[in-house]
C-alpha cells in the first residue's frame, strides 16, 4: 500500500514543476517585435512548437514604428502587447523608467555576461548586433580600425547611420564617444571627412553595396548575410572594439498573459533559443553557443563598454552635441 | 473623421487642459521646425508647378489632338503614380547612382564615391514633380472630357487658330480644374514622406513629414505632443490652401452647358510625329528608367551585384511569390481596402461636391466644412493619421462594443479619412463648370432631388467622379504611411510589406515585390479596361 503512494508522490513531485510550467502556458500572447519578418516568424514558430497551447499574435515593424504605436496605445490607455522584442536597451530603459515593464527575477541568466542583462531583470538581451565597418571591395584600402576612417583616402567616402533615426547608431555614438582613444574628437574628425549621417542601417548598407560610398558604419548581419550571395562588400570588426545592440525582450507591466510571456523570455535566453538566433545569422548573446558562419569566434570580438541607463539619462545631450557637429 | 483629428490635436494644443496657441508659437520659433516648414512649402510649391506644367501639357496633347496611341500613352503615364514614393526614390537613386547599370553602359555613371546627383533640394523637387504629375494629368484630362465642344467649334468656325483656341477658350474654361490640380499636387507633395526621406535626409533638406518622423523616433511621452503640434501646422497650411483655392475658383468659374462629349481632335499636322516621339521619350524617362532599375535590382542575388547573364536570378521573385504567404494576403488586403475606399469616396465625393457647389444652404455650409477637413487630413502625414486612429479606435466602439483595432476595417476607415480630398478634387472642379440652368430646368419640370441627381447630375459628373475614384484607388493601393501603424499580422498591405522588406535590409526582395506590384496594377487596369466598355464614356480615363 505504501509503495505505490510514495511512488505516486515521487512521480508527482518530479512531474510537478514541469507540469505546472507547461500547464499555465497557454492562451494568446501578443508580441511586438522589430525583427525582420522572416526571423520573427521563425522565432514564433520555434516557440509555439515548444508551447503548442500558446497562440502568438505578432506585429513586426521598425523599432520606431513599434514604439510610436505603443506610445499611442499608452495614450489611449490600452497597450496591447504582452512582450516586446525590440532593438535596443536604451528604449527598454526608457520604458522601465516609466514603469511600463514587469520584472522577471526568476529568469535564468547565470550563463550570461552580467553587463548584458538588466540588474533588476526588466529586460533580457537576446543576441548581439554589433556595429563595425563595411567597405566596398573597390575601396582604396581595407580598414582595420575606427581610426582608419580618418585617413585622407576615405575623405567623402563614409556612410553612417544617424542617431536621430537609428537606435543602434545612438548606442554606437555613445560607445565610441566614451572610448578613451576615440571620444568626441573622433566624431569631429568624421565630420571633417565630409561624412553625412543619414537614415538607418539599411541605407548605409545600400550606399556601400551600391558603390555610392566606399566605407560605412553598419550592423554586422547585413553584410555578413549578403557576402555569400556575392555582395561586393567586406566587413571588419575594428581593433578598438565594436558597439552592440542586444535586441532585448521584456514583459510589459500591463501584460495579460504573464505565464506565456515568461515562457517566451525563457525560450529566447535558453540555449535552444540562442542556437536559433545563431541559425538566423546573428551573433548569439550566450557565450557557449557558436557564432554563425562569417563571424569571428566570440572571444575575438571585443565589445566596447556601454551603460544603457547612463545613455538614456544623457540621450538629449548626446543628440544635441551630435547635431552641433553634423548640423542635424 | 473629426474625432481622430480632434483627439490628435488635443494631444498637442492643450496646455493645462486649455486650448492654447503657445505650442505652435514655440514650434515656429524652433529653428529646425521653421527650416523644415520652409523646405516643405518650397518643395511643394515648386514641384507642384512643374507637375502642373507637365501634367496639363500632356493632358492637352492627349485630350485635344489627333495623337495616335492615346490610350496606351494615358495608361503608361498613370503607372509612375502607382509605384510607392519610397520605391520611386529607391529606383531613381539606383538608376542615376554610381552603380547604375544603365548609365554605366553608356559611360555616364558618376564615379564610385561621388555624391548622388539626386540628393538634396533638386532631387526631392524633381521626383515629387514626377510622382504628382499623373494626378494633374488625370484631373485635367477629366475636365477636358467634360468640356462641351460647342464653344470650341464656334471659335474654330469663326476662324480661330489652334493657339488662339487654346488661349481664349480652352484654358479659361479649364482654370478651375487647373487650380484644383495644382492644389492636389501641392498637398500631395506636402504630405509626401518617401521621397524627402530618402533623398532629402542625405542632402540635409528636411521637410515637415520627415521631421515628424524623426521626432517619432525620439520616443518618450512628449513625442505625441510634438508630433501633434507639427501636424497642426501642416493642417493650417492645408486649410489656408483650401481658402485660397475656393476664392480663386469662385472668381474663375465658367459655367458650361451640355453633356460631356467625345474629345476634340485638333490636327497636329506634321508636328504629330514630333509630339508622339516626345511623348514616347517622356514615358521612357519617367517610366522606363525607374522600372528598369527596379527590375534590374529584383533580378540580382543581392544588392550591389552587377546584373549579368551569370548573376541573373529569379530567386527573389520565387521568394516573394511562392515562399512568403504574406504577398498574396497583402495584394488581397490592399485591393479590397483601396477598392472599397475608392468606390465609397467616388460616390460620396459626387454628392458632397454637389452640396458644396449648389446654392447657399445648410448643405453647402456642411459640404464646405467637410471638404476643408478632407483637405486637412490629406495634407497631414499618413503616419499621424495612423496615430490618431489608434487613439480613437483602440478601445471597443461605444454603443456597439465591437473593436475594429487590428482589422482591415480600420485601414479602410483611415483611407476614407485620408483620401477624401483626392476623390473630391476632380468632381468638385467638374461641378463648378456645370450650368445650374440644367438643374433648374429639371426642377421646374417637377423632378425631385433623387431624379435630378440620377438623370442630370450624375451622368454629367460621372467621368470626374470616376477619375476621383481611380485616383483614390491608385493612391491607396500602394500607400504606406497610413497603414504603417494600423496593420497587424493578417492585415498587411502592399506598401507595408515592401517597406518591411526594405527596412529589414532585403532590398532585392523589396524590388521584386515592387515589380510584382507594378505588374499587378497594370493587370488591374486592364481589367478595368474590360469593364470600361460597359461604363459611360470617360469613366475609364484612357478609353477615349
Amino acid at each position: 500500500m505504501k509503495t505505490p503512494m510514495i511512488a505516486t508522490l515521487v512521480a508527482a513531485l518530479l512531474a510537478g514543476p514541469a507540469l505546472a510550467q507547461t500547464a499555465d502556458v497557454s492562451g494568446r500572447l501578443v508580441l511586438y517585435t522589430s525583427q525582420p519578418n522572416a526571423d520573427a516568424q521563425r522565432t514564433v514558430d520555434a516557440f509555439t512548437a515548444l508551447h503548442p497551447d500558446v497562440e502568438v499574435d505578432w506585429i513586426r515593424d521598425g523599432t520606431t514604428q513599434v514604439m510610436a504605436r505603443l506610445e499611442a496605445e499608452f495614450a489611449a490607455g490600452s497597450p496591447q502587447p504582452d512582450v516586446l522584442l525590440i532593438a535596443d536597451t536604451v528604449v527598454m530603459e526608457g520604458l522601465e523608467a516609466q514603469g511600463r515593464l514587469l520584472a522577471y527575477p526568476e529568469a535564468d541568466v547565470s550563463a550570461y555576461d552580467p553587463a548584458l542583462m538588466d540588474p533588476e531583470r526588466h529586460y533580457f538581451s537576446t543576441k548581439l548586433i554589433t556595429t563595425g565597418i563595411i567597405y566596398n571591395t573597390s575601396a582604396p584600402f581595407v580598414p582595420e580600425s575606427w581610426a582608419d576612417l580618418l585617413r585622407p583616402e576615405a575623405q567623402g567616402q563614409i556612410a553612417m547611420p544617424s542617431p536621430l533615426a537609428s537606435g543602434a547608431a545612438t548606442i554606437h555614438m555613445v560607445a565610441l564617444t566614451s572610448h578613451p582613444d576615440l571620444g568626441w574628437d573622433y566624431y569631429e574628425g568624421l565630420a571633417a571627412q565630409g561624412t553625412n549621417p543619414q537614415g538607418g542601417n539599411g541605407g548605409v548598407y545600400n550606399a556601400v553595396a551600391g558603390g555610392e560610398q566606399m566605407f560605412g558604419m553598419v550592423v554586422d548581419f547585413l553584410p555578413i548575410r549578403e557576402i555569400p550571395n556575392g555582395a561586393p562588400v567586406g566587413f571588419v570588426f575594428p581593433e578598438e572594439g565594436v558597439s552592440a545592440v542586444t535586441e532585448p525582450v521584456a514583459i510589459l507591466s500591463t501584460a495579460q498573459n504573464v505565464p506565456a510571456a515568461q515562457a517566451f523570455v525563457d525560450f529566447l535566453i535558453s540555449p535552444e533559443g540562442q542556437q536559433l538566433a545563431a541559425d538566423m545569422g546573428y551573433l548569439p548573446a550566450h557565450p557557449a553557443i557558436a557564432p554563425p558562419e562569417g563571424f569571428p569566434a566570440m572571444d575575438q570580438i571585443q565589445l566596447m563598454e556601454f551603460d544603457p541607463a547612463v545613455a538614456l539619462e544623457n540621450a538629449d545631450d548626446y543628440r544635441l552635441r551630435f547635431v552641433e557637429i553634423f548640423g542635424g | 473623421m473629426l474625432v481622430p483629428l480632434g483627439l490628435m490635436l488635443r494631444q498637442g494644443l492643450l496646455v493645462d487642459g486649455l486650448p492654447s496657441l503657445a505650442p505652435l508659437q514655440d514650434a515656429l520659433g524652433n529653428r529646425s521646425v521653421a527650416r523644415a516648414l520652409w523646405n516643405s512649402l518650397d518643395s511643394a510649391a515648386v514641384s507642384a508647378t512643374l507637375s502642373l506644367a507637365l501634367g496639363a501639357g500632356l493632358a492637352l496633347v492627349v485630350g485635344l489632338t489627333n495623337l495616335r496611341g492615346k490610350a496606351v500613352f494615358t495608361f503608361l503615364i498613370l503607372i509612375p503614380m502607382m509605384i510607392p514614393p519610397h520605391v520611386t526614390a529607391i529606383a531613381w537613386t539606383q538608376a542615376l547612382g554610381p552603380s547604375s547599370p544603365l548609365l554605366g553602359a553608356v559611360g555616364l555613371a558618376p564615379p564610385p564615391g561621388s555624391p548622388h546627383p539626386l540628393y538634396g533640394r533638386g532631387g526631392v523637387i524633381a521626383l515629387l514633380a514626377v510622382q504628382q504629375m499623373p494626378l494633374v494629368f488625370l484631373v485635367v484630362l477629366a475636365a477636358l472630357r467634360a468640356l462641351p465642344r460647342e464653344m470650341a467649334e464656334a471659335a474654330r468656325v469663326s476662324g480661330a487658330g489652334t493657339a488662339r483656341l487654346l488661349a481664349k477658350i480652352i484654358l479659361p474654361l479649364l482654370v478651375p480644374s487647373l487650380i484644383a490640380a495644382y492644389a492636389l499636387a501641392f498637398v500631395s507633395a506636402l504630405g509626401n514622406f518617401g521621397i524627402p526621406a530618402l533623398l532629402g535626409i542625405p542632402g540635409r533638406y528636411t521637410t515637415l513629414p520627415v521631421l515628424i518622423w524623426q521626432r517619432l523616433s525620439s520616443f518618450g511621452p512628449s513625442m505625441l505632443a510634438d508630433v501633434a503640434v507639427m501636424s497642426a501646422l501642416m493642417a493650417l497650411i492645408a486649410i489656408a490652401l483650401v481658402l485660397v483655392q475656393t476664392w480663386l475658383s469662385a472668381r474663375s468659374r465658367a459655367a458650361l452647358i451640355g453633356p460631356p462629349q467625345p474629345p476634340m481632335r485638333l490636327d497636329l499636322g506634321p508636328a504629330r510625329v514630333l509630339a508622339e516621339a516626345g511623348m514616347g521619350l517622356m514615358v521612357l524617362v519617367f517610366l522606363g528608367l525607374p522600372v528598369a532599375a527596379l527590375v534590374g535590382t529584383a533580378l540580382v542575388p543581392t544588392y550591389g551585384v552587377t546584373l549579368t547573364a551569370e548573376t541573373l536570378t529569379l530567386a527573389n521573385f520565387e521568394q516573394v511569390l511562392f515562399r512568403q504567404s504574406v504577398t498574396a494576403r497583402a495584394f488581397l488586403n490592399s485591393t479590397i481596402a483601396a477598392g472599397f475606399a475608392a468606390l465609397v469616396l467616388a460616390g460620396f465625393g459626387a454628392v458632397l461636391a454637389r452640396a458644396m457647389t449648389g446654392p447657399p444652404s445648410l448643405g453647402r455650409g456642411i459640404g464646405r466644412v467637410v471638404s476643408t477637413l478632407a483637405e486637412t487630413t490629406y495634407a497631414i502625414p499618413g503616419i499621424v493619421i495612423s496615430i490618431a486612429f489608434i487613439l480613437t479606435f483602440l478601445r471597443p466602439l461605444p454603443l456597439i462594443g465591437v473593436s475594429v483595432y487590428n482589422t482591415l476595417t480600420l485601414i479602410v476607415l483611415a483611407y476614407l479619412c485620408a483620401f477624401l480630398a483626392v476623390a473630391l478634387k476632380p468632381v468638385s472642379a467638374a461641378c463648378l463648370q456645370l450650368d445650374p440652368a440644367l438643374d433648374e430646368a429639371a426642377r421646374v419640370a417637377g423632378a425631385g432631388w433623387g431624379l435630378r441627381m440620377r438623370r442630370i447630375f450624375l451622368p454629367l459628373v460621372a467621368p470626374a467622379a470616376a477619375a476621383g475614384g481611380m485616383l483614390v484607388f491608385l493612391t491607396a493601393y500602394n500607400e504606406i504611411t497610413v497603414s504603417a501603424l494600423l496593420w497587424s499580422s493578417g492585415t498587411e498591405t502592399i506598401g507595408t510589406v515592401i517597406y518591411n522588406y526594405e527596412n529589414g535590409g532585403y532590398t532585392v526582395l523589396a524590388a521584386a515585390m515592387s515589380t510584382v506590384t507594378v505588374v499587378a496594377t497594370v493587370m488591374l487596369m486592364a481589367l478595368l479596361d474590360l469593364l470600361g466598355r460597359r461604363l459611360p464614356p470617360g469613366v475609364v480615363p484612357w478609353r477615349l
